[in-house]
């Protein structure tokens, strides 16, 4: 959190269609005064690459045309390889509400259904960044 | 009016309407519609006063529809985006869906086949980009076995296949031609359509092709039909695509036609005459919650398109036929108490019907939450069905003429849309507006406006900002066996076994060329993708050269 911004990495997953919903999260997480890097299309390694070279507090992946278990099994495991166990995890999109607990025992902090106000992505990001672990 | 007496009347009538008002009327809230046009409580003839109403369906300028009297010859045609697993799973979907009924016009069937991912992107089930998502939101289609399964036993004359494709448009051609020509067939015998949706890449952040070279493949489509598939849709001018990015319905008008005009644009320069290809573009258009908007927004439709084709050098009536293609927005469809969603979807089905258009997909209600279930994708249907069999809004050609509200309206949206297509044409045209981001900006802003507007409740979306529970959905969706993609694997293997390696070398190698060729605008790429197809390359190993030649880019 270098100048105290806390530092998102907004990403979907390899190949999707559709970057609607997540423009439109990286503008309101902005609005709310958090920095979003906006990294679009990338393979679970090159998403927690990225996480790693941008040092962010947060990876949020996005998700429009399903897929969400098969990037959460890789996403943690990248992340854990990289030693970045105290980044906070969230995922959004077009994913099944009974899917949430199977995401959340891999190690996915937090997921979102679509077209919330990104205020409550951002409310969500302030009171748990820091404080969790992926160990 | 039509004299003094009646006038007289009515001003008596007036006078008493605005004294029932008069205590409250201070306090009416202003309204406007999802394009930002006001909107006033009642609407009268003084209204309508200063349009030509004077026209019939079936006749230019079209507002009233294309057809002399509606669907009274034969209704919509209903088609359901399907395709999920290999085309096996498919080859079931379709058999399912046709025996649910769904059917083209005048019996005939259609098809209207989704890709997956990989398929569109122009990569086989084998890459490791795929991973995960073959056959997950369409069906991987990548070999010839592939297309042949596809259109096996189907009479070719009277079906009418529409391929979902993306980036592997060209392919996807050039992979059903050579299906057909193995059943004895020669191209003609076709029917379907073609997306050549290149242009949505103004609006979809996806990787694709440089503008220029973008351009040249959907012109070289559009030649290769003209001359060998005349039956064919070559264009599918997406309007849909820039409705569901944030555009408000004035925006998807004008940006859409602008897009629609383009084409014409490219075409008359590659030497085409607008009468020979023009009337195989074709509209796919959105529909979102506003009900006399979405109508007015269709037959204002009409109308510009008429002007912008006959301005262009259209002289046959059919070259001037706005021929659309409905789907019901998705992205108004909220995962909160999905069920919900039947009565969004069934009053936007409602107003493309009243909107006399000749297509329509309508969406599942729990499309938020993932692939559609068998139940919802039926009533889905369904729901088209019930509108086309029981609620007698076939039986009169555009039953909403007239109206003071929806004539008024027709004309406002029109006269909205001109500002902006006139804008957009001033500022270079369609293409200068992809490349530099210019339309992306635009409708970026609304949809952010749009988000705003539900965020602070001045628009109402039940069970996102009103009635709001905290109840959790244990909806099951629709999951397609990833088994499926291990399947897919090894039936594109099995595949590459059998042909004739020197043969596929060969023909990518002459396909390079081709590409090369039209890069440097040059001769035609569709005659090499298509013996490409005949010798058995893949969908994937036709787009390696692709990429290539005609860059492969993200435009911001």
């Amino acid at each position: 959190m270098s100048n105290g911004k806390i530092r998102v990495l907004l990403a979907k997953k390899k190949i999707d269609v559709h970057g609607r919903g997540t423009k439109l999260l990286a503008r309101e997480l902005r609005d709310a005064g958090l920095e979003v890097i906006y990294y679009r299309y990338g393979t679970p390694e090159e998403i927690a690459n990225v996480a790693l070279q941008e040092g962010v507090n947060v990876v949020g992946v996005s998700i429009m045309t399903s897929g969400h278990l098969k990037v959460a099994e890789k996403l943690i495991p990248a992340l854990k390889k990289n030693q970045m166990t105290d980044v906070l995890v969230i995922m959004g999109g077009v994913i099944p509400e009974v899917d949430f607990e199977p995401l959340k025992k891999m190690g996915v902090h937090e997921v979102f259904l679509p077209g919330l106000p990104g205020e409550q992505v951002a409310e969500y990001i302030k009171s748990h960044v820091g404080k969790v672990s992926l160990k | 009016m039509s004299n003094e007496k009646e006038r007289e009347k009515f001003q008596q009538a007036k006078a008493a309407w605005e004294k029932m008002r008069e205590k409250y009327v201070a306090k009416l809230k202003p309204q406007k519609n999802l394009s930002g046009i006001p909107i006033k409580t009642v609407y009268t003839a003084e209204d309508i006063a200063h349009l030509d109403l004077d026209t019939m369906p079936g006749v230019y300028p079209f507002t009233r529809g294309l057809y002399a009297d509606g669907y009274a010859l034969t209704p919509w045609m209903q088609q359901m985006v399907f395709g999920y697993g290999t085309c096996e799973e498919t080859r079931k979907k379709m058999e399912t869906l046709v025996a649910q009924g769904m059917e083209g016009y005048f019996g005939n069937k259609v098809f209207n086949v989704v890709y997956d991912i990989p398929t569109m992107y122009g990569i086989d089930a084998d890459h490791p980009e795929a991973e995960g998502n073959v056959g997950q939101c369409g069906v991987h289609l990548c070999t010839s076995e592939d297309y042949d399964e596809l259109i096996r036993g189907w009479e070719l004359e009277t079906t009418n296949f529409s391929l979902i494709t993306g980036e592997n448009c060209l392919p996807g051609l050039a992979h059903i031609v050579a299906a057909a020509e193995r059943r004895g067939k020669t191209p003609d015998s076709l029917r379907g359509n073609s997306m050549n949706w290149y242009p949505r890449i103004a609006v979809q952040d996806i990787p694709s092709w440089e503008p220029k070279q973008g351009y040249a493949l959907m012109t070289d489509l559009i030649k290769y039909c003209t001359k060998n598939i005349p039956p064919w849709n070559t264009t599918n001018i997406f309007m849909y695509g820039i409705s569901e990015a944030g555009a408000t319905p004035v925006q998807e008008l004008a940006y859409g036609l602008s897009w629609g005009k383009s084409v014409i644009d490219a075409g008359k320069a590659a030497g085409l005459n607008p009468d020979s290809f023009v009337g195989r573009l074709g509209f796919q258009i959105g529909i979102q919650m506003n009900f006399f908007e979405e109508i007015a927004k269709l037959r204002a439709h009409r109308k510009m398109w008429a002007k912008i084709t006959k301005d262009a050098g259209c002289t046959r009536p059919q070259c001037m036929h706005a021929r659309v293609h409905i789907h019901t927005s998705g992205n108004v469809l909220v995962a909160q108490q999905p069920l919900n969603n039947t009565a969004r979807i069934t009053m936007q089905i409602m107003a493309a019907v009243l909107g006399g258009v000749q297509s329509i997909h309508s969406c599942s209600y729990d499309e938020t939450i993932g692939i559609p279930t068998e139940v919802s994708h039926r009533t889905a249907l369904r729901s088209q069905q019930i509108m086309m069999w029981e609620s007698g809004f076939r039986q009169v050609a555009d039953p909403l003429a007239g109206s003071y509200y929806v004539e008024w309206l027709t004309n406002e949206m029109e006269q909205e849309a001109w500002k902006l297509f006139n804008e957009l044409e001033d500022h270079g045209g369609y293409m200068k507006g992809l490349e530099g981001g210019w339309i992306k900006s635009r409708i970026d802003a609304s949809a952010y406006a749009t988000k705003r507007s539900i965020k602070s409740g001045e628009l109402p979306v039940v069970g996102v900002n009103k009635y709001v529970t905290d109840e959790k959905e244990q909806h099951q969706p629709f999951r397609v066996d990833y088994e499926i993609e291990r399947k897919a694997i090894e039936r594109l293997r099995a595949f590459k076994k059998k042909r004739n390696q020197q043969e596929v070398d060969k023909a990518l190698s002459n396909m390079k060329n081709a590409c090369m060729d039209l890069r440097d605008g040059k001769g035609e790429l569709m005659p090499a993708l298509i013996e490409a197809a005949r010798k058995g390359a893949t969908n994937g190993e036709m787009m390696v050269p692709m990429r290539e030649a005609f860059g492969w880019v993200v435009t911001e």
